[in-house]
């Protein structure tokens, strides 16, 4: 029988003694699992699971500046790995910028989590109960893994955000001067506070979720407007811009209530704009980050709503060249703009309507609700109908200012002939700068260095408009968690190798290409069923691309998590369901207990699970912290170019036999094994070597032969599909016969022979000798001795 | 093709991206001659291809002919299939530029055919960002040298060609000398 003690108890005469009966009680009454060795980490605890990464995965350094400029002595040349007045050398400095990158990102969404949920606290309560659907019971993976609780509450999850605050200011500490000096030292906390960044990514998806009411675990959501051309302009447009939805929520609220839902017109820009559609599948997404400059110089809103993160430094300049009102809600970028929280709400729309404010501070939601739809009714109203960026004569101005000085192509970061588009259409031919519209990321510098002043971002969107428009589909809105039953269903195959992979696209647009490459990419797994989970920019700019019937991504494939499926989780808090349902694999399908047990999952994972993270244009440091926590976990991560310039990457050496090795459970024994993953962190170029690389990554020791034959299968013919041949390292990844393609069988074991001298009996097309080890169906392997330890005393 | 003349001018050597600022040694801007004779004195020179070759088929060209001098090539991005389709054998085509790196700041590495370190690594077709983080992390942590053969100067680089974004025919030509002169 269960005593409900839950209360707080004071010993008399005991002095700052305090007894919590109550929640010991409920937690070990709902939840048998023992607790692991590492429930709360700190920086120490987890230390030795990162060092045997680290050891195998070494770090890649690429250093942007050679010097340091941080304190006064400085600044200090570093170069060739010199040392700096206060001791510090240039790799150590690398390091150590990744890990204030990384806090900072894991800032951003652990301080968006406390925002959010201590706002649904002071509204819902805090005994509001997390539930996230009849098909998700395991709730938090992440925080059952490292916090060691199971949140049953909304007030449980502050347990959880406390841990990652304290966690980061304790990392962040660490990158003062005179701290670390060792640089495995530093990617062990940069990997620390990016753990903590995923606890703080669920703990604001699950307080979403739950107090808003957003899909839970829904695999067949809605599929909502996406892309520049959507929005109906014969009514007002309301913009949000962002990462956190409380502010926007409110307005689409008021809009309701007062039954003007379909007389304006509500779109975001960003994340928000995710869970805008996962509050009201009625809002619209226009696009991401890239696509700011798009919307507001082409003067679409009449409105814009701006919060947190991701959202450009200028855009209340952008906002006042436009004269479209501008309302900050976040403390976190206020803008300049003065506080009007006070106000009554008339004097705000006044103010904004006339002009007298370019825009105002509000972070009171109810007057946010009722200020943004007035002002976006009265601006819409003296609103004249212009044309979009330019007028033909403006544009035909501007194009012959230009001189083909360069100095827009010297500072673009794609190095963009623009000179090149210009000079075409003094001639006449506009062709040239139309297309300049797929890759450019509208980061304006070319503007700031057109000795002409010359609108060059606008030329560029007016001549490529057709382009622009053209990009308007739909994406399925985001559906949260991944549910039990899925994993319960896919957890085998994909452990086993019977589906080849999971790849998870997360992450922003600095494409090195036209943003069709990620389509393509995308598409090439989904049609060889592979599972392909996807988040934030990216969801959300495969929604803009159709294919030649007129269908996107999500239209053609299903929403389930499962061979074939693409899934949309949501926002960039909502990647936390994608490290989710890696751990969920390993608790659910596995049996592996979670209750403070991170290394222990986070080795099933690196072993077993053939997920691999994909970030095609990253720029934010919350990427940076995101893809660094998936690599703690186990999971390696491929990004495209522009990723090099987050200085680090870790990249395996398959020749140091010394580095690839595992304990067998079941032999007792050390084992040397193939180098599977080989990498944990790596840049690509180009689409046909990120579709090659992901391939391959999803190898992984404990495959079966069966599993290891399908993932053989992908890899070779991709390879031989983009790169024109084999790729060079296929050998290293087969232990038997059983493993190699069914098809190219015979090719492959007489490679094999002559090209690699293994020996091979024709007879019974065996091979008898030259893998780096013999599959082993029973094969049991971990890289750390307390998991070794467990198991083993068990059998 | 025809030599660049002597009296032709060499553009500046303008960094690819005017941020992309350093302290330490910029590379030094070479003609194809000097580039010549680093070749022919080098014991293991390598030349690396990238994903431009992907869309400039001259490219592929000069690369083959380079091949065919006897410059074994490390294909990355994907410029392997079309230097297939042109009769040349890589000496492997599915290892990054990033993993090429990385290898190559190990003392103990000996090369894709085992047979010992690259002391020339030439740059042929490069996202002009990417390849600049690569030879950042050679110029400061391996003893290679490194031969940037692109449009764009590469400022770390131990030797880049110009800048010859203004003038493509120029950067065809100066290829094309180069390996006449081999």
């Amino acid at each position: 029988m269960a005593i409900n003690l839950r209360g707080s108890f004071v010993l008399d005469e005991v002095k700052n003694v305090r007894i919590n009966i109550g929640k010991i009680v409920e937690e070990e009454m709902e939840w048998e699992e023992e607790t692991g060795p590492t429930p709360k980490p700190g920086i120490m605890e987890l230390r030795k699971w990162d060092r045997r990464l680290l050891e195998r995965y070494e770090p890649f350094y690429a250093p942007m500046q050679d010097f340091c400029n941080l304190c006064t002595m400085g600044p200090c040349d570093l170069s060739g790995n010199k040392r700096g007045a206060c001791g510090i050398n240039l790799k150590n400095t690398k390091a150590r910028l990744v890990t204030i990158a990384c806090s900072i990102g894991s800032a951003a969404h652990t301080a968006h989590a406390r925002h959010m949920l201590d706002h649904i606290i002071e509204e819902y309560g805090e005994d509001m109960p997390i539930d996230l659907g009849p098909d998700v019971n395991v709730e938090a993976p992440i925080i059952r893994t490292v916090i060691g609780i199971k949140p049953r509450t909304l007030g449980d999850l502050r347990e959880a955000l406390t841990w990652a605050e304290k966690e980061i200011v304790k990392v962040l500490h660490s990158t003062h001067i005179g701290n670390e000096e060792d640089i495995l030292d530093y990617e062990s906390k940069a990997m620390h506070v990016s753990m903590a960044d995923h606890v703080g990514m669920e703990v604001a998806d699950i307080a979403q979720i739950v107090a808003f009411n957003l899909p839970k675990a829904d695999p067949d959501t809605a599929l909502v407007d996406t892309g520049f051309g959507i929005v109906d302009k014969s009514k007002p447009v309301i913009v949000v811009v962002g990462h956190n939805v409380m502010y926007a929520r409110p307005v689409a609220d008021y809009l309701e209530e007062k039954g003007l839902s379909d007389k304006f017109e509500l779109a975001g820009l960003c994340c928000t704009s995710h869970d805008m559609t996962r509050y009201n599948a009625k809002a619209k997404i226009f696009g991401p980050i890239s696509y700011q400059l798009r919307v507001i110089r082409a003067g679409i809103p009449d409105v814009i709503i701006s919060d947190e993160q991701c959202i450009r430094a200028d855009l209340l300049s952008a906002c006042e060249e436009m004269a479209i009102p501008l309302i900050a809600t976040s403390d976190a970028a206020v803008r300049g703009l003065p506080n009007r929280n006070d106000d009554p709400v008339e004097d705000i729309i006044e103010d904004l309507i006339s002009g007298k404010t370019p825009g105002v501070f509000l972070s009171e939601p109810e007057k946010i609700a009722e200020v943004v739809p007035k002002v976006a009714e009265a601006v819409f109203k003296k609103k004249q109908e212009t044309e979009m960026f330019l007028t033909e004569d403006q544009l035909i101005e501007e194009v012959n200012k230009c001189t083909q000085c360069m100095n827009c192509v010297f500072t673009c970061p794609h190095s963009l002939r623009i000179d090149q588009g210009m000079e075409s259409a003094q001639k006449g031919d506009f062709s040239k700068l139309a297309s300049l519209e797929e890759v450019c990321i509208a980061c304006r510098k070319c503007e700031q260095v057109c000795p002409k002043d010359i609108k060059i971002l606008s030329v560029i969107m007016k001549t490529g408009l057709k382009g622009l428009l053209s990009k308007t589909g739909k994406t399925r809105v985001g559906r949260g968690p991944i549910q039990d039953t899925e994993i319960r269903k896919v957890g085998q195959p994909i452990v086993f190798g019977q589906i080849p992979g999971v790849i998870a696209a997360v992450g922003c647009t600095n494409y090195p290409d036209e943003m069709v490459d990620l389509r393509i990419i995308l598409d090439e797994f989904l049609r060889r069923r592979y599972i392909v989970v996807t988040s934030g920019c990216h969801a959300m700019d495969i929604g803009m691309l159709k294919d030649e019937e007129g269908k996107t991504l999500y239209e053609k494939y299903p929403g389930n998590f499962d061979a074939g499926g693409l899934v949309n989780v949501g926002s960039c808090v909502a990647n936390s369901h994608i490290a989710g349902a890696t751990i969920k694999i390993a608790n659910i399908f596995a049996m592996r207990p979670l209750r403070g047990n991170y290394a222990e999952i986070a080795d099933y994972i690196l072993n077993r699970v053939g997920a691999v993270g994909f970030s095609w244009g990253p720029y934010s440091h919350k990427a940076a912290s995101i893809a660094t926590g998936f690599n703690r976990l186990g999971v390696p991560v491929v990004v495209g170019p522009h990723g090099t310039k987050y200085r680090r990457a870790y990249i395996g050496k398959p020749w140091k036999k010394e580095n690839w090795w595992v304990y067998d459970i079941k032999t007792g024994k050390k084992v040397y094994i193939e180098p599977a993953p080989d990498s944990l962190l790596l840049a690509v170029e180009t689409k046909e070597e990120a579709i090659v690389q992901l391939a391959k990554l999803t190898i992984r020791p404990n495959d079966t032969g069966m599993g290891r034959q399908i993932k053989l299968t992908h890899y070779l013919e991709l390879s031989k599909k983009y790169l024109g041949r084999y790729p060079d390292d296929w050998p290293i990844y087969v232990r038997s016969e059983a493993d190699l393609p069914l098809r190219q069988k015979e090719e492959l074991l007489k490679i094999l022979e002559e090209e690699h001298g293994w020996k091979i009996d024709w007879n019974k097309k065996k091979i008898l000798e030259g893998p780096i080890r013999p599959l082993d169906p029973g094969f049991n392997p971990t890289l750390v001795e307390e998991v070794y330890d467990k198991y083993s005393r068990k059998k | 093709m025809t030599k660049v003349k002597k009296e032709e001018k060499y553009p500046v050597a303008k960094r690819f991206d005017i941020a992309d600022i350093q302290v330490s040694r910029e590379a030094q801007a070479v003609k194809p001659e000097v580039v010549a004779r680093l070749i022919k004195r080098a014991k293991r020179p390598v030349l690396v291809t990238g994903g431009y070759l992907l869309k400039e088929p001259e490219l592929v060209e000069f690369a083959a002919r380079m091949y065919e001098k006897g410059i074994p090539i490390v294909a990355t991005g994907g410029s392997s299939k079309p230097l297939i389709e042109k009769g040349v054998n890589p000496l492997v085509v599915s290892y990054t530029l990033h993993h090429f790196t990385q290898y190559m700041q190990d003392e103990e590495w000996q090369g894709f055919d085992g047979n010992g370190k690259y002391d020339l690594v030439l740059y042929l077709g490069f996202i002009p960002y990417l390849l600049s983080r690569m030879l950042s992390s050679l110029k400061h942590f391996a003893k290679v040298t490194t031969v940037s053969l692109d449009q764009f100067y590469q400022p770390h680089a131990k030797f880049s060609f110009t800048n010859l974004t203004r003038n493509k025919e120029m950067h065809y030509r100066m290829l094309d000398e180069l390996i006449n002169m081999l």
